[in-house]
């Protein structure tokens, strides 16, 4: 689902977040939110006051005293209680939290230490981190009904400093109930101090998600593009856990990553033997994949024997292993089982060969960008549907 | 060449294995007849500087191919001594150090790690958080 | 600033050399096994290790990135990280923190049965003489809550415990009073042939979660040899003492422990039956302890240790036929080895460690308030012998037992390490030492390891074990590791005769 969309702006230069209210709201409950009129509706610059700002699929007809931002390019994805984001100076409009949404994202900074062949966020060397946190200020104090998870990621959010601990310790204060997830490549936490003052922070909920690609540090820093990042991850892993952080670590399924994929799953069972979860991740079409392909593409359909043996290899020794980002037609039925729905819900797709398939509500779907490049073996299953449900449980 | 008294009966079924003493140190060819003494009495007798005989006699009846196999497997395993040698002579340094720090009470992961983590952006700060980090005021 | 790709090159360039960490190695079945210094192993073709050593094995190939990840070799190109491996050094380590954990109170030496391998002395059945006094109970348990362990077990034996009930019902309340005070976790177990076990007794095992772990030799004809009593009904009284207390405690709570007479080495696929007729999901094959009246009755239950491999090996093959036809049963023995292998832990097994599990790990308080190393260092006490007798709860403190003459000469013979033979062999990590059993057997504590049946036991067993990890048939690792992650339910280990 769409994420941006553009108008023109007035009355601001600035960045303005807000919760969406399509229906109009008594004077003393509008100051969180922003007004999302419809197409044809009207108004006076009188209703509009003490709104933060204004939003018009159309043109409005006059201009109003508060900021606002009309002729909206789309608007049919913009929902009453979505907290967006308004961009004064390009008449930018992004949407930052769905409440109705299964997966919520805190989007930290572009910036990022490594250049993963695979990064689904390609980087940028901006200093966008003071920004984002004002930005992210706000939105912690906006979000409403309070989210069971929130995944905290970037680029890489450690890059942040002390930022990152406001914004955790913002957390823990309005919604320590939350469960966090922070996706990191783990690499700063080799610092023994920086892992300490994470640990300080005292969040009750949360946990990091950290890659690793290999078992060696060669081919682990080829994937990500940054020599020394094998050596500093490891390390950074084996000081969270010492500081009473938990981990996850996570693994794109490539061409790169396939050949020693057991031999990596030996190396987690053996030297972070403390991550409390294996997150093995299909490869997703979009960022600089589609530049990398050649390096990368494998089909799913065609490891299927290398991925059964690694996720025996996990579940044997009682380590929880997940499948992110597969399609239930291209995993091996024994996989079923360890197959989540992973996929953020604006990114989700069925193609048409879904439609006919038995397995479809248990499915995770595909990526949008699947479109351009998929297994070639994506089939619809017809197996009854509890033999489905049996197997995926 | 010396005569060497003769330790036993002189025509009891025996194998000799010959051991180079340029590879296997006399510490090496010990251990190998340290653990051939439960099936066999093992009699070293130098040749010269750099060979020696072991006489391995066993303790009880053996055929001639349990003797051959027997001096194989005694060659075998001098010559792995000499290699634990070698590797030990290679790695007690570091095996000392190793140690030292699985059984400190401190002193594990108190180091800074190589390299840097910071990216370009980070880089250009003269008061960056890598360089904060990597001089922690205590 | 625009971000440009690297090719695999720049990250992996093939080092120029490289640097051995330290490694054990050994010849197994046409090829080397290494086993470096955190208990990790790897199978490697011949002749890997002379190219090691040499520094002459080519490091762009397979074989040297997996050298590399399990920590055989290291090289300039990245960091040995050294730290890491010494953490897994220490893991291999962590089941001695906390000091001891297991405490055997022998509450009585009084006993209805006479069984030949049997590590005490027959006494006749008067009251009070070889009974553990309520003074001698109040310091033991003094002792054992001293012990900074979060978790303690106190395991209650004999002879026959349940012929001083009395006794029982006297250190249990102050135990876990104390227990309470202190913080700490406190589990206890009694071994008893449970010939006369009553439902009093057991509700009163039952009311204080007290677990039972009584002997099962094998069918009947097994266990009543192993085991006379007058009436030679042995084994009827320990099925229906087993049935009584499983009705009373529930299944969890009642285990079975075997022993291996020179009898039995002829039934071992008998013995596991009737494991599995009675419902037990874990078995241990263990071989006699040398020690007590086994020494003396040699004649009688004597054996080689190869004929002992030989009844483990076919005891295993039918345990895993077992398995496979769906009944799940574990072998302990083999649970604890796997454990030392495959995982990055130690064992809790103080009869399988290194340093010695004696002192460390167990402490035996005898009737009298002596205070022993183990059970066996006990029975070496029965015969006269007190090289391993630590103190008495009425005269030595926890620091004076440890810091006395006996436990510091035994601490010297503790750690395989240091011992020859065993500081270069390959199944160091997985082996242990055990002063008290070449004391007895050798009369040296520190052992002559050619000649050990210790060390020819566990190497023939774990040999055995590599054999069959080698051949990675994928439904007996399956079943194998369920019995390592304790998914086959395998109960605390505990010492009883």
């Amino acid at each position: 689902m769409r994420l941006t969309t553009m108008g023109i702006a007035g009355n601001f230069d600035t960045s303005i977040v807000g919760i969406l209210a399509t229906e109009s709201l008594p004077p003393e409950q509008r100051s969180p939110t922003i007004r999302l009129l419809a197409p044809n509706e009207t108004s006076t610059d009188e209703s509009l006051s003490g709104y933060r700002a204004v939003l018009c699929h159309d043109a409005l007809k006059s201009v109003p005293s508060v900021p606002y931002v009309h002729r909206l390019r789309e608007s049919d994805h913009l929902k009453d209680g979505d907290i967006v984001v308004l961009e004064g100076n390009t008449g930018l409009v992004r949407s930052l939290y769905r409440p109705y949404e299964l997966h919520h994202h805190l989007f930290v900074t572009e910036r990022c230490n490594s250049n993963c062949l695979m990064c689904s966020q390609p980087p940028k060397d901006r200093d966008d981190v003071e920004a984002l946190t004002e930005r992210n200020l706000e939105l912690i104090n906006l979000i409403a009904p309070h989210p069971e998870y929130l995944t905290i990621t970037g680029g890489e959010p450690t890059l942040l400093g002390d930022h990152l601990f406001k914004l955790i310790s913002q957390l823990k204060l309005t919604m320590p109930e939350t469960e966090l997830h922070i996706l990191t490549n783990g690499r700063t936490f080799a610092w023994p101090e920086y892992a300490r003052r994470f640990a300080e922070l005292g969040h009750p909920k949360i946990s990091l998600g950290v890659p690793l690609y290999a078992d060696f540090a060669g081919a682990h820093d080829h994937v990500v593009q940054a020599r020394g990042a094998f050596d500093q991850t490891v390390a950074g892993l084996h000081q969270a856990a010492r500081n009473g952080i938990r981990v996850e670590v996570r693994v794109v399924l490539h061409k790169l990553t396939i050949p020693r994929l057991t031999k990596l799953v030996d190396y987690i069972y053996h030297n972070l033997t403390f991550a409390e979860h294996v997150a093995l991740m299909g490869l997703e079409y979009t960022g600089y994949t589609p530049r990398n392909i050649e390096e990368l593409w494998i089909d799913p359909y065609d490891y299927q024997d290398e991925l059964e043996e690694a996720v025996e290899y996990l579940a044997v020794r009682n380590m929880t292993v997940s499948i992110y980002n597969h399609q239930l037609c291209v995993l091996k039925p024994s996989l079923w089982r360890y197959a989540r729905k992973s996929i953020s819900d604006w990114k989700t797709l069925y193609l048409p060969e879904c439609e006919q398939c038995s397995a479809l509500p248990a499915c995770g779907g595909l990526f949008q960008w699947a479109v351009k490049k998929h297994s070639d073996h994506i089939h619809a299953i017809s197996l009854p549907q509890p033999s489905v449900a049996e197997t995926c449980s | 060449m010396n005569q060497p008294e003769s330790t036993g009966a002189p025509d009891a079924p025996h194998a000799v294995a010959e051991i180079n003493l340029a590879i296997v140190s006399a510490e090496a060819l010990l251990k190998a007849c340290y653990w051939f003494s439960r099936d066999f009495t093992c009699e070293i007798r130098n040749r010269n500087e750099h060979v020696a005989d072991v006489i391995l006699t066993p303790r009880s009846a053996a055929s001639a191919s349990e003797l051959a196999v027997a001096k194989d497997a005694f060659t075998t395993s001098a010559m792995d001594f000499a290699l634990r040698e070698k590797i030990e002579a290679k790695t007690s340094g570091i095996r000392d150090l190793l140690l030292a720090k699985a059984f400190s009470e401190s002193g594990v992961l108190e180091d800074q790690p190589e390299g840097v983590f910071s990216d370009t952006v980070e880089e250009m700060k003269p008061d960056g958080m890598f360089k904060i980090l990597s001089n922690p005021q205590h | 600033m625009a971000r440009v790709f690297y090719p695999l090159e720049r990250f992996a360039p093939a080092p120029a050399g490289f640097h051995l960490l330290p490694f054990r190695f050994t010849r197994l079945h046409g090829k080397e096994l290494l086993v470096n210094e955190a208990g990790e192993f790897l199978f490697v073709p011949t002749g890997t290790v002379q190219s090691l050593t040499d520094e002459h094995l080519d490091t762009n190939t397979e074989l040297y990135r997996d050298l590399k990840a399990k920590h055989f070799v290291y090289d300039d190109s990245s960091s040995p990280l050294l730290d890491i491996l010494a953490t897994k050094v220490r893991t291999k380590f962590d089941h001695m923190s906390g000091g001891t954990k297991l405490h055997i109170f022998v509450v009585t030496l009084r006993c209805e049965h006479s069984c030949d391998y049997c590590q005490v002395s027959r006494q006749t059945a008067t009251r009070g003489e070889f009974d553990m006094s309520t003074a001698t109970a109040d310091r033991a348990i003094d002792m054992m809550m001293d012990s900074p362990a979060h978790a303690v077990t106190l395991e209650i034996q004999g002879g026959e415990p349940l012929l001083a009930f009395d006794v029982i019902q006297y250190i249990i309340p102050r135990a876990k009073k104390l227990a309470f005070e202190k913080g700490k976790d406190l589990d206890i177990v009694v071994c008893t042939n449970l010939a006369c076990v009553t439902d009093d007794i057991l509700k009163y095992f039952r009311d204080e979660g007290v677990r039972v772990s009584t002997s099962l030799d094998g069918p009947a004809f097994l266990h009543n040899k192993n085991r006379p009593r007058p009436g030679h009904n042995s084994y009827e009284k320990a099925i229906e003492g087993i049935e009584r207390s499983r009705a009373m405690l529930g299944m969890e709570s009642v285990a079975a422990l075997m022993t291996t007479t020179a009898a039995s080495l002829d039934y071992a696929a008998e013995i596991v039956d009737e494991y599995v007729r009675r419902e037990f999901h874990s078995i241990f094959l263990r071989p006699i302890s040398p020690y007590g009246f086994a020494i003396k009755t040699h004649h009688r239950t004597g054996y080689e240790m190869e004929r002992f491999l030989d009844f483990y090996k076919q005891g295993l093959a039918h345990i895993l036929k077992v398995n496979r036809g769906g009944y799940r049963i574990a072998e302990v023995y083999t649970q604890i080895l796997l454990a030392k292998i495959l995982t990055p832990h130690g064992t809790r097994y103080v009869d399988m460690q290194s340093p010695a599990g004696e002192a460390w790990s167990v402490l035996v308080y005898n009737y009298d308030g002596d205070v022993y190393a183990s059970d066996e260092s006990r029975m070496l006490a029965e015969m006269s012998d007190w090289t391993f007798r630590l103190g008495n709860v009425h005269k030595d403190t926890r620091r004076t037992l440890f810091t006395g003459e006996p436990a510091l000469q035994m601490f010297h013979a503790s750690c395989n390490q240091s011992l020859a033979g065993c500081s270069d062999c390959a199944f160091q990590s997985y082996c242990a030492a055990d002063p008290v059993y070449h004391h007895a057997t050798q009369g040296d504590m520190y052992g002559h390891r050619p000649t050990s049946g210790f060390c020819a036991r566990n190497m023939g067993v774990i040999k055995g074990l590599f054999s069959i990890i080698e051949e990675n048939d994928r439904e007996t690792m399956r079943i194998l590791w369920s019995w390592v992650t304790g998914e086959t339910a395998i109960k605390e280990v505990v010492e009883c005769v």
